[in-house]
């Protein structure tokens, strides 16, 4: 007969441990505990079995893996906590002795510690670190928006304020933004940065209520690790488009509110030239070397110092004419600048110049303007360092959020700022007209939604997606939808006569309104058969001549087809009592989920219909 | 100089004093030790003044001992010269001898116009006060001087004794005069004779020039007594010698009148009740009044608003200025310091002190994946293992239009839905979604979203303390799950359709019948009668009224044979239907039924212990057709035959062994199979092929080998109450239908536990059914519903049975929650037949 075997030796019990059980292993406070879960990013799991897992108890626990535990032991952190904990307590000692040199030494030796290792353990490669970029932009700047008060560490903020303008600036100089969107909560972006689509929300820049109900300290733990992610993703993404890292920040403009444009974005290899001839410079004590280098060498210096204010000269001047600030590659040609120019104006503001008064949202508009290649001015009191006043030719779209406008140049349009996100999220130029100053505004619709086989599809979006790529390409119309069609321009010649244009205006639209809303379906069903568009419309026209050949037949069959729908379903329903348990389950939710789903886009649609029924009734009356 | 009543000015002198610590407070705040050179002026001050000064100076040396140099000591110096020059001024009032300017000395300031207004009754009540002052000042000054001086203590005790006798004060005073050591105590008591021969030996008091009272005789030696004393004599008190001193000559009133008149000052002249004598006012004493009674202070050359003399600054110097000697300590190097110091330098010897290292020049950032990604470095990672990899937290879910700041009208919530929302606890699951859609019709109207902060926090939490698992979300289609069935029709003949209903019945149809001709149909009811049926028409054939509930109807399976066992009540009965069947037939099957009655003496072993007796029905039965009635105690609820026909099992409704009974039609002899039985038996039925006897209680289906009588399975089909049982007609395969909806397909080569379990039925099943002939069982519900199954089985043992749903046959009314109770399939066509609730039998082709 074998040994008999321990309890709990192995299997699930070994595999999970309680967070109490761990905490006594490691040896930590619950504190620092959780703190260390935050920065390794150990999470709580959930086993199969809790009974199992807890030696036979139900009590409610959180469990842990424990090899995750394990490798928590070896960390270096937890001695460094320590260390902190000895600091403190001397520092404590010595303040309560009133012993006040000792403590400005205990301070000037405070441990520190940093989490670089940590960075590398959790994100192995770039990638990783990117994938999981989202709650750190959202982290970072939502406190780069924070008031500074005592919860809050002033010195985080100021680092956030910075990583998050560094990284808009990747976003601006890399072009790599795809969707915007104005929430209720905040303007979420998203960019595509090396393949992987990072999505963050910043708040509206309104003064922050700090609650109450919040433990800032979980959340300054989780910020502290992020401030450091973000920082080597900033390098690494600086770097790797040959910029300098850090960017300089030009502190008269940043005095001045510049925003954005306080951070000076140069090229590493400018940034190199000109710290090697520093060197030079001041290594005149190095009298030896000095000695060594040759009177070539010595002219050659000459002439590098001059070489490099031309330099520097030509791209500052550049950056003025042009606010790219001075994303330009010093060694290479004209080539190189030209071309690069003739990239950004096949960018979506490209060949744009935008306006923004100061009742818009700066902070964002300049942003999202500039990372499609839009140059942007602004107004003298929503900060300092605009490179183009109000009255400045150049400019050829005033953004701006008044009811009215007072003064209104007559080379420029005048849009709300509503205009340029929906043109982002389109990926085109749209008609000014829907977003003229001082109208009401066409919904806003969010461009993170995909809409699956039976969602409801609101009319804004479909006209969208009709107008993108669909323009004059159909052209065969259902009979009944040229009545419908007839008939509606009835009715909104029965509206005409306030004033032509608007009148023809709205004509065009609503006609196409029907008309789009019928390509978008078709498009989408083109899509599911996986055709392109074109061929399924010719499919669907010979489909239609058939059927209409058969439409009488097809009449009749119609009540046995219900019959025969009905035994369907009965067999159906029979053949899902075949199922196992489990997978009748399954089928179950996914019907019901499927039937919720439908119900939902039904509610919409219905609330939808009668909406426009109440407004056309409404404009009737009128 | 003004002439002044004496004892008024002591008066004053004594208020004055009174007065004086409070005047002063700022010169001396610290203490009366300090006040103590001002105090002995006064005391001495009651009696002569020419020793008053000299008193003043011993009382200042006194203090001067005492390490006081005293402001007053000057204020007093000053005052004497005060007094000096006023004496030089006072000449012109010179009508008067006895004026002594030494009266004023010291005081010049505190007389006051109140010298008019005192009368000299008053002076009298005054003397206490002034001793009590007096006793008071010298206390003072014995705290003041308390010390290790012996001399002092005993000028205390003179003090002393100036309290205890007035009269010796001048005396004490002029020893005091000569010196403090010359001074001896001496009492006279009450011995004035004594005194005077002490006081004849006495030097004569010389006034020297610089003396006050040098040119002048005492004024007044009557001391501080009224005046009126003195009305009847012509003298006031006596000289030195004892004289009387006679009182001045009075003017009467004519004269004084006339004086009055004639004299310019007379309005600044005032009468000194003491010295009996007018006094002339001077211009600095009408001043003193004035001021008196303006409530000014009287001194003229008072300051009252006088610089502060900071005795004690109250600026800290920075290096205060000491006059004390430097240490000698000061110029040795210290031993413990050295020491310290020696530590220090063998520490940072021995390197235990080392400089703190400068401050990393590194850059905060700089490529951190560089190494791991290019140099392929292995750098430990929080990868997990291959069997759980590390889990990623869930992404947050991207914003709908519904979030939208200006979102499409129809996602806006209604009212209603806004109402609920808010009704809603926050952070509660109830809430679909966190926030409520707004329109804000243009960007600026946006307000800041205030639960921002809070919503990151969640996400925070959610990131570190909610635990992650991995979730297998099956994105399968529901279309794909469902198995793919054989098209029904392809597995025709079925029954799908009613044919053909049987009407006739009042009653419940507990149990229906079909012969193994499959021409006639039985049926029993509740309403007491069993109905013989033409199975194709429709057509009643017969009738048999039992009055009691038939629970149970069945043809003998034997061909040969036409006779039907039905349970009625407390009995079986044995019916042989006449007029649908041949005479032969019928013969056997009469000859057979009743061959038991002539051999019932043979057998008579445990008859006795059985329940049972197989009786001759009455005639009228007999007409009827029925042959045998086996009565038994309880209610028969079943009877199954065996395949042969000769065999008949019956259930009653009772626990223990002796419910099941199996009874030998052919003998009429019944046993007992089972001593006991645990549980209620639900149904029994024979093995189409092995001699098998299946007993299904609540929970199980046990099956016994009658002829090894052994238990050979049980069968566990996992519900809850079992309602019937069928075995497939090759014998491997059972069904098992239950009161809780579920039907069980065993394999009795395989398990004991179903092959497969269908739930389809709304309610419970009733019945379930093989057909003989064809691949086919069909089972009936309390739902009103018979669905029908193609069960084949095949031969080939590898292969398993197939199960294929067919149809839902629907007709059957719904009667008090009871459907459907009974089907049968016929015998050679692939028809059903059923009996529900509603007292219908209906055909099913």
């Amino acid at each position: 007969m074998g040994k008999i075997k321990k309890k709990y030796t192995e299997g699930a019990s070994r595999t999970y441990i309680t967070r109490n059980r761990a905490i006594k292993r490691l040896q930590v406070s619950l504190a620092d505990f959780r703190r260390l879960c935050i920065l390794k990013g150990i999470y709580p799991v959930e086993p199969r079995s809790r009974k199992k897992a807890n030696r036979g108890s139900t009590k409610p626990t959180t469990f842990y893996y424990s090899k995750d535990i394990q490798q928590l032991l070896n960390e270096p952190l937890i001695a460094k906590f320590r260390e902190h904990k000895v600091f403190l307590r001397k520092l404590q000692h010595a303040l309560g002795k009133d012993d006040l040199t000792r403590a400005k030494t205990l301070e000037s030796n405070r441990p520190q510690y940093n989490l670089d290792h940590l960075v590398i353990e959790r994100y192995p490669t770039f990638a990783d670190a990117l994938r999981d970029l989202d709650d750190a932009l959202c982290m970072v700047f939502l406190f780069s928006t924070m008031p500074v008060v005592r919860r809050v560490n002033k010195d985080s903020i100021e680092e956030c304020k910075r990583l998050a303008a560094e990284f808009m600036h990747y976003v601006i100089q890399s072009h790599s933004l795809r969707k915007v969107f104005l929430s209720i909560k905040g303007i979420y972006y998203q960019a595509d940065i090396h393949g992987q689509s990072i999505t963050w929300i910043v708040p509206y820049q309104f003064s922050q209520k700090l609650p109450r109900d919040v433990d800032f300290k979980v959340m300054a733990t989780f910020l502290q690790f992020y401030r450091t992610l973000l920082g080597f993703v900033n390098y690494r993404l600086f770097t790797s488009s040959n910029f300098a890292y850090p960017p300089k920040i030009d502190q008269a403009l940043e005095d001045n509110a510049a925003g954005l444009g306080s951070l000076k974005i140069e090229s590493s290899r400018l940034e190199d030239l000109i710290n090697s001839a520093k060197i030079i410079e001041s290594g005149d004590e190095s009298a030896a070397q000095a000695s060594e280098i040759s009177l070539d060498m010595k002219k050659q210096l000459n002439t590098l110092d001059k070489k490099i204010q031309s330099i520097v000269s030509t791209a500052n001047g550049s950056s003025t004419a042009a606010p790219e600030y001075g994303s330009i590659d010093a060694n290479e040609g004209d080539d190189a600048e030209s071309d690069e120019e003739t990239q950004i104006e096949n960018l979506l503001f490209g060949k744009q110049v935008f306006f923004l008064s100061r009742e818009v949202p700066r902070y964002s508009l300049e942003f999202v303007i500039r990372a499609f290649g839009g140059r942007v001015g602004w107004d003298r009191s929503s900060g300092g360092g605009s490179p183009y006043t109000e009255n400045d030719n150049a400019i050829t779209i005033q953004i701006a959020d008044r009811p009215t406008q007072g003064h209104q140049f007559l080379d420029r349009k005048y849009v709300q700022p509503q205009w340029v996100y929906d043109c982002i999220n389109a990926r085109r130029m749209l008609s000014i007209n829907d977003y003229l100053v001082g109208q009401a505004l066409p919904p806003h619709l969010s461009p993170f939604v995909e809409y699956a086989e039976g969602d409801y599809v609101p009319k804004a979006a479909a006209n969208l997606a009709a107008a993108a790529g669909f323009e004059g390409e159909v052209t065969n119309l259902d009979p009944e939808d040229r009545d419908k069609s007839e008939s509606e321009n009835e009715d909104a010649e029965d509206v005409e006569g306030e004033s032509a244009d608007e009148g023809t205006d709205s004509d065009v639209s609503e006609d196409e309104d029907t008309k789009a809303e019928k390509q978008y379906q078709q498009q989408l069903l083109a899509e599911r058969s996986g055709m392109s568009f074109a061929e399924y419309q010719q499919q669907k026209q010979e489909d239609s001549k058939a059927k209409k050949s058969s439409a009488n037949q097809k009449n009749k069959n119609t009540r046995k087809r219900t019959k025969a729908e009905i035994e369907e379903e009965e067999r159906q329903k029979i053949a899902i009592s075949m199922l196992s348990k489990k997978k009748r389950k399954i089928v179950n939710r996914t019907q019901a989920e499927a039937q919720k789903r439908a119900k939902d886009a039904n509610a919409l649609k219905a609330r939808s219909s009668q909406i426009t029924t109440a407004n056309k009734s409404g404009k009737k009356a009128r | 100089m003004a002439v002044k009543n004496k004892v008024a000015s002591k008066n004053k002198r004594s208020l004055a004093n009174r007065d004086e610590p409070a005047e002063k407070p700022d010169v001396f705040p610290t203490a009366q030790g300090i006040d103590v050179p001002s105090e002995p002026e006064q005391s001495s001050d009651e009696d002569d003044d020419v020793e008053e000064g000299d008193f003043d100076e011993i009382l200042k040396e006194m203090a001067e001992d005492q390490g006081f140099s005293s402001a007053d000591e000057e204020i007093e110096n000053e005052n004497e010269l005060d007094d000096d020059d006023s004496e030089g001024e006072d000449d012109n009032d010179g009508n008067d001898s006895e004026i002594h300017s030494s009266d004023i000395e010291g005081a010049s300031s505190e007389e006051g116009e109140e010298a008019d207004s005192e009368d000299i009754e008053s002076d009298n009540d005054d003397i206490s006060p002034l001793e009590r002052t007096n006793s008071r000042l010298t206390d003072g000054q014995e705290t003041a001087v308390d010390s290790d001086d012996a001399s002092e203590a005993e000028a205390k005790d003179e003090d002393e004794e100036d309290e205890e006798e007035g009269e010796d004060e001048d005396e004490a005073s002029k020893l005091a005069n000569e010196g403090m050591e010359k001074l001896t105590i001496r009492d006279f008591g009450s011995d004035l004779s004594g005194w005077k021969e002490y006081r004849k030996t006495l030097p004569q008091i010389d006034a020297g020039y610089a003396s006050d009272s040098s040119t002048e005789e005492p004024a007044n030696t009557i001391g501080s007594v009224p005046i009126e004393w003195y009305e009847d004599y012509s003298h006031i008190g006596y000289d030195l010698d004892g004289k009387r001193i006679m009182r001045p000559a009075t003017a009467d009133e004519l004269d004084k009148f006339l004086d009055n008149m004639d004299n310019p000052d007379v309005f600044r002249t005032a009468r000194d009740e003491i010295n009996q004598k007018d006094v002339k006012l001077s211009e600095e004493e009408i001043d003193i009044i004035r001021r008196i009674h303006g409530g000014d202070i009287p001194d003229a050359n008072y300051n009252p608003y006088e610089d502060t003399v900071e005795w004690f600054t109250s600026q800290t110097m920075v290096t205060p200025l000491s006059g004390a000697m430097p240490s000698k300590r000061g110029f040795i190097p210290s031993k413990w310091e050295h020491k310290r110091i020696m530590k220090i330098v063998r520490a940072i010897r021995q390197g235990r002190i080392t400089r703190s290292k400068p401050k990393s020049t590194k850059p905060k950032y700089y490529d951190v994946w560089e190494k791991a990604e290019q140099l392929g470095e292995k750098i430990k990672t929080l990868e997990g293992s291959a069997r759980r990899p590390r889990l990623p937290a869930p992404r947050a879910a991207l914003p709908a239009h519904e979030e939208s700041y200006h979102p499409p009208p129809e996602y806006l919530p209604t009212e209603k839905e806004k109402e609920q929302w808010e009704n809603q606890i926050q952070d509660s699951n109830y809430r679909k979604r966190s926030f409520l859609p707004q329109d804000f019709g243009s960007l600026r109207a946006v307000p800041g979203y205030d639960r921002f902060i809070q919503e990151r926090f969640q996400r925070c939490l959610d990131l570190y303390l909610a635990p992650r698992m991995m979730k297998k979300t099956t994105n399968l289609n529901a279309e794909e799950l469902i198995p793919r069935l054989p098209d029904p029709r392809d597995l025709r003949p079925f029954p799908s359709a009613e044919a053909l209903m049987y009407v006739g019945h009042t009653g419940r149809v507990r149990s229906i019948s079909v012969d193994p001709t499959g021409l006639w149909l039985l049926s029993g009811s509740d309403d007491g009668t069993v109905r013989m049926w033409e199975l194709v028409t429709g057509r009643c054939s017969g009738m048999w009224d039992l009055k009691e509930v038939v629970y149970m109807v069945s043809w003998n399976p034997n061909p040969d044979m036409c006779m039907f066992a039905a349970a009625v009540g407390g009995r079986v009965v044995l019916v042989t239907p006449t007029g649908i069947c041949d005479d032969q037939k019928q013969l056997v099957s009469e000859e057979f039924v009743r061959a038991g009655f002539t051999n019932t003496g043979n057998d008579d072993e445990d008859d006795g212990s059985l329940p049972v007796s197989w009786d001759m029905p009455t005639s009228a039965e007999q007409a009827s057709g029925i042959r045998v009635s086996v009565a038994m105690h309880k209610t028969v609820k079943s009877v199954a035959w065996h395949r042969r026909g000769d065999y008949m099992a019956s259930l009653t409704a009772e626990e223990g062994g002796s419910s099941v009974l199996i009874h030998q039609v052919g003998k009429h002899k019944s046993q007992r199979p089972f001593r006991k039985l645990k549980g209620a038996v639900q149904a029994i039925k024979f093995h189409p092929t092995r001699p098998w006897f299946l007993v299904t209680t609540q929970r199980y289906v046990r099956i016994y080998n009658l002829m090894q009588q052994m238990l050979i399975k049980t069968l566990q089909p996992g519900v809850k109450w079992i309602s019937s049982v069928d075995v497939h007609p090759q014998g491997d395969n059972v069904i098992v239908g239950s009161y809780d909806k579920k039907l069980s397909w065993f394999d009795l080569d395989l398990s004991v536990k179903p092959y497969k379990s269908i739930r389809y039925h709304k309610q419970a099943i009733r019945q379930v059914q093989f057909s003989r002939r064809f691949p086919l069982f069909a089972t009936v519900s309390d739902d009103g519903t018979i669905q029908v199954y193609h069960g084949m089985v095949y031969q080939d043992l590898n292969q398993n049975p197939l199960i294929v749903p067919l149809k839902i046959l629907r007709g059957h009314e719904i009667r008090n929650s009871l459907g459907v109770l009974d089907c049968v399939f016929h015998p050679i066509q692939p028809w059903l037949l059923s009996s529900g609730a509603d007292g219908t039998i209906r055909l099913w082709t």
